[in-house]
């Protein structure tokens, strides 16, 4: 264990010397999904999802913006258009969140929301507003450990799998719908799957659980990240009380 | 039961052009598919002028397929550049810009 710590801080220190620091995240990375919904039984493709990550500056420090945004094509929007952008302003290196906003349009539904972090970590003064309703301003406390949805993703991502038992956890706190809920993150073992412009990949599958009533099943929420540094999500599929779904990566850029 | 057949063949021939209109994709073939079993059973079933509707159904069916496939195969999947939505989310891009200046 004593060893382990010890090759994780030399590995720590290494990065940050020779690495520009940033964690295993990279600062220009595009990744491109397809989301599909199920019907009936059969997959049908309603929308393209994009997360990507940039490193912005202000004069007194460097954030990396991860952006999430989801959009129906084109045949979809006369039915259901959805134009939804999550953003998540975090630490480059320790990924934690200091500013986190989600505006979303799903079919005329509109709501916006942003979160600002105390610098401690302790509070969340959040904004929020539905459509045609006032906006709500509230500061709620939070645990020093809580974060936003989105780098909940990438933090999951710059966790060691390697030496995981299928079975084994790992946990996460988030702050959604101004409030905190617990998520845990199970191991499941290994499985090579495509992964868009990647080819087929070995994969590292977990399964997403949290004590809220938008999730659904046991071990119906899984995620695929590619068993290897980047650990890129390339499969995601989902059971929410409105049916089932799945994002498939179709193209990944940057390193 | 070549009235059952009939009123069959019906039902999913209005579903399958419905969802033919929908962007449903493939899944619309569901219906197409019983609309052709359905129709040829109903045709199977009727003897002289009965043959009439049972086969402009199936004829329905046929070309609501070609359809389907057709879009399956022509129209490709994109989303639209839509500047309401580029322009907002540049909009907050400032607005971010200015509450991280502030932290």
């Amino acid at each position: 264990m004593l060893v382990r710590m010890k090759k994780n801080n030399l590995l720590f220190i290494l990065c940050l010397f020779f690495i520009p620091s940033f964690s295993q995240i990279s600062p220009n990375e595009k990744l491109v999904y397809t989301a599909s919904y199920n019907m009936s039984g059969l997959m049908t493709q309603i929308a393209q999802v994009t997360m990507e990550t940039e490193l912005v500056k202000t004069s007194k420090k460097s954030f990396l913006h991860l952006n999430f945004e989801a959009a129906t094509y084109s045949k979809w929007d006369s039915f259901f258009k959805v134009r939804d952008q999550y953003e998540s302003y975090v630490d480059p290196v320790t990924l934690r969140t200091s500013l986190y906003t989600r505006s979303i349009y799903e079919g005329g539904y509109t709501k916006t929301e942003k979160y600002i972090f105390s610098a401690n970590g302790l509070s969340i003064n959040s904004t929020s507003s539905i459509k045609n309703k006032p906006e709500i301003k509230k500061s709620f406390s939070v645990g020093n450990t809580t974060r936003d949805v989105i780098s909940m993703i990438y933090k999951l991502r710059t966790v060691d799998f390697s030496n995981f038992k299928s079975g084994q956890s790992v946990g996460f706190i988030i702050a959604f719908d101004e409030k905190e809920y617990p998520v845990s993150v199970k191991y499941m073992g290994k499985e090579t799957v495509t992964a868009g412009n990647l080819g087929k990949k070995e994969c590292y599958v977990l399964s997403i659980a949290a004590k809220t009533d938008k999730l659904k099943g046991k071990d119906k929420n899984l995620i695929w990240l590619t068993a290897d540094s980047r650990k890129v999500p390339v499969l995601v599929r989902f059971s929410i009380p409105v049916g089932t779904g799945q994002l498939a990566l179709s193209i990944s850029s940057g390193k | 039961m070549r009235k059952f057949y009939l009123i069959a063949a019906y039902v999913f021939a209005i579903l399958s052009l419905i969802m033919t209109i929908l962007p449903m994709g493939t899944i619309a073939l569901l219906p197409t598919i019983l609309t052709l079993i359905f129709s040829v059973l109903a045709f199977l079933n009727s003897t002289g002028k009965q043959k009439l509707i049972p086969r402009i159904v199936l004829i329905i069916a046929i070309l609501t397929m070609m359809v389907v496939l057709g879009k399956a195969v022509l129209v490709k999947n994109n989303v639209l550049n839509d500047k309401q939505f580029e322009q907002k989310k540049e909009e907050n891009k400032k607005e971010n810009m200015k509450d991280l200046e502030g932290l």
